[in-house]
């Protein structure tokens, strides 16, 4: 579960973003919406550990996260956090199974190919496990950043825009993807998106002004 | 796993890669063939001159008397008079005097009349057979034994001079009586006999001074009819007067001789005595002009492959920008991704390093059978200096890590929620 309380962040003097408090049970979801401009991104770097808020707590696991040192919150977020971007990015040299298990060894020193494997199976591209990512359709890609950033069973699934490049049909895909893994591996989903296909598939809702 | 993915990531722009790699290569090699010829050719010049003072010989260029009658690498400057010679060899100061009189070749050998002093001052031990006592009797090097395959019994027929193709004695056969053992010296090469076998081959005694002058490559004409067959009757010695020799190689025993007899010889007589420590350093300052231009230019490539490296660093740093936020979200450390760059340039610097050590070791091989043939000089590929090349070993770490500085420091600073959220 993830809870936040009086977050501000701000770039400069002029522009001060509140961002609302979110509160999200494991196994649960999220949506924070809003137009561009209004700091969705921004919210989620600061969710994900990426941004140090100007005020504010934010608690994972009833652990406050911007307490931690910076050596200490870069493990956390690799055990705690999982990622899902806009648009995919991995490491080109290596293959889809090496960037999963990459993603493992960081956070926790293990290759855990086993399970890099099952994800892909669960998600559909067990098949091209030894391809370079870049030899995989968007829609692919997005399936195995999924995969990735539930490497490590994080306890929050955050995810930025996740179909704002994907046609309708992988769109409802990867979003029924999302919810139903993270209810798998009890994670608390947060998807920030201004996609109006999605917003109507949930309930809560937080948006931003 | 840093390690893994630096190697991967280093062989996914493989020309980059090959273009770093080859920079590198080619100048670790040249650094390394430099170093070891000018070792191993000053080892070479060096243990050839150990226990020679002075050499005295035909006045002419001094560099030219100890090449000829050192090294055994060019014509001899002239005859001198064995009479005269004799009187400085008796001298007080000198501790040993070695005569030596240049006479044909055999295959290209040289066959050197000297005497038994020769061998021991080149500590070459007599492998098989004896030593030389008669005129004709020769005693091998160990490189000709091998390379003519030669054994003790064998006879055969110098040809004139020092080409292979010039005039061939036939009147005399010469007899291989023993063969030295291998020294890494010029002894190796060489093939000994007494002094007056060399006299009696180039025939009339008593009117050599005038028909037997020296034995440079055009020759000279040899008197052969008449006077033979009064020439075979007795064997010459070393007492017979009025002879001709090409050197003598002088040892001293009162260290003044060294300074003092140049002056003296050149005024009192028409011979010279030049030191050979002199003149092979003068060759050898001639050489490092030359060897230092080269590794100039070694270093200056070394230089160029650490600015390429540094480029190829640099540039795929921007595109690799996302892969570093993506790492660091996934979990690593800012010092985990300033290792990434700094093992990713090692990694090229090894490598670069191995192919230069294997490369310029290929090129002494190359270098050592050009120079065998025509200088009679190899040179030994599989050497290591570990202090030199550990030291360009150091310098070639220091410029991967000095062309990685920059990129890792940039690694290191990466702001990822900027980069992720411009991406």
């Amino acid at each position: 579960m993830i809870s936040t309380n009086k977050i501000t962040f701000s770039y400069n003097k002029d522009q001060v973003f509140y961002m609302p408090d979110l509160y999200c049970e494991a196994g649960n979801t999220i949506l924070i919406t809003g137009d561009s401009g209004k700091g969705k991104t921004t919210y989620l770097h600061i969710l994900g550990g990426l941004l140090q808020p100007t005020t504010g707590t934010i608690e994972i696991n009833k652990e406050n996260m911007l307490a931690l040192s910076e050596k200490k919150l870069d493990k956390f977020r690799g055990k705690n956090i999982g990622i899902v971007f806009q648009k995919s990015h991995f490491v080109s040299a290596l293959t889809v199974l090496e960037n999963l298990e990459m993603a493992s060894w960081l956070a926790t020193g293990k290759k855990n190919s086993v399970r890099a494997k099952r994800l892909l199976e669960q998600l559909d591209v067990a098949n091209q496990a030894n391809k370079l990512p870049s030899q995989l359709s968007i829609g692919q890609q997005q399936r195995v950043s999924i995969a990735r950033a539930l490497m490590n069973e994080p306890k929050v699934l955050l995810a930025d825009e996740p179909t704002s490049s994907l046609d309708d049909k992988n769109a409802e895909k990867v979003i029924e993807l999302l919810t139903s893994l993270s209810k798998e591996y009890k994670a608390a989903l947060v998807i920030v998106t201004h996609d109006s296909r999605i917003k109507e598939k949930f309930i809560n809702k937080i948006t931003l002004i | 796993m840093i390690a893994k993915l630096a190697w991967k990531n280093i062989w996914f722009k493989p020309l980059n890669t090959i273009l770093s790699v080859v920079l590198l290569t080619s100048s670790v090699a040249i650094i390394t063939t430099l170093v070891l010829v000018e070792k191993q050719f000053e080892e070479k010049f060096t243990k050839n001159i150990d226990g020679v003072d002075l050499v005295m010989g035909a006045q002419g260029s001094p560099l030219q008397l100890i090449l000829s009658s050192v090294y055994h690498v060019d014509a001899p400057t002239g005859n001198i008079s064995y009479d005269s010679a004799k009187v400085w060899m008796q001298h007080p100061f000198v501790e040993k005097a070695i005569p030596l009189a240049f006479g044909d070749n055999y295959r290209g050998f040289k066959i050197l009349g000297t005497t038994a002093d020769y061998l021991e001052k080149y500590e070459a031990k007599i492998a098989e057979g004896k030593i030389f006592e008669n005129n004709f009797e020769v005693v091998i090097g160990s490189k000709i034994a091998q390379k003519l395959s030669l054994t003790i019994g064998d006879e055969f027929f110098g040809s004139h001079g020092g080409a292979a193709e010039g005039h061939v004695h036939e009147e005399y056969a010469y007899k291989v009586v023993g063969i030295a053992a291998p020294t890494g010296k010029v002894v190796d090469n060489l093939i000994l006999c007494t002094i007056p076998s060399v006299w009696q081959m180039h025939g009339d005694h008593g009117s050599i001074e005038s028909e037997n002058p020296a034995h440079g490559e055009e020759g000279h004409v040899h008197v052969e009819g008449d006077d033979q067959d009064h020439n075979h009757h007795h064997d010459l010695t070393l007492d017979e007067p009025g002879m001709e020799i090409t050197a003598v190689l002088l040892k001293f025993r009162n260290k003044m001789g060294i300074v003092t007899w140049p002056r003296i010889i050149a005024q009192n007589t028409k011979m010279q005595v030049a030191s050979p420590a002199l003149e092979v350093n003068r060759l050898f300052s001639l050489f490092g002009i030359g060897i230092q231009a080269m590794q100039y230019l070694a270093y200056g490539i070394m230089l160029i492959s650490g600015i390429s490296i540094f480029i190829a660093l640099y540039n795929t740093l921007k595109e690799r920008k996302n892969e570093f936020a993506l790492l660091r979200v996934n979990g690593a450390k800012r010092m985990q991704l300033m290792q990434l760059v700094l093992i990713e340039s090692l990694l090229l610097c090894i490598v670069g390093f191995i192919f230069g050590t294997i490369l310029g070791r290929v090129s002494i091989l190359w270098i050592s059978a050009s120079s065998e043939q025509d200088f009679k000089m190899s040179f030994n590929p599989y050497e290591f200096l570990w202090d030199k090349e550990g030291v360009l070993f150091l310098l070639t770490i220091g410029v991967g890590v000095v062309a990685a500085l920059i990129p890792a420091l940039k690694a290191y600073k990466l702001n990822i929620s900027k980069t992720l959220a411009n991406a």
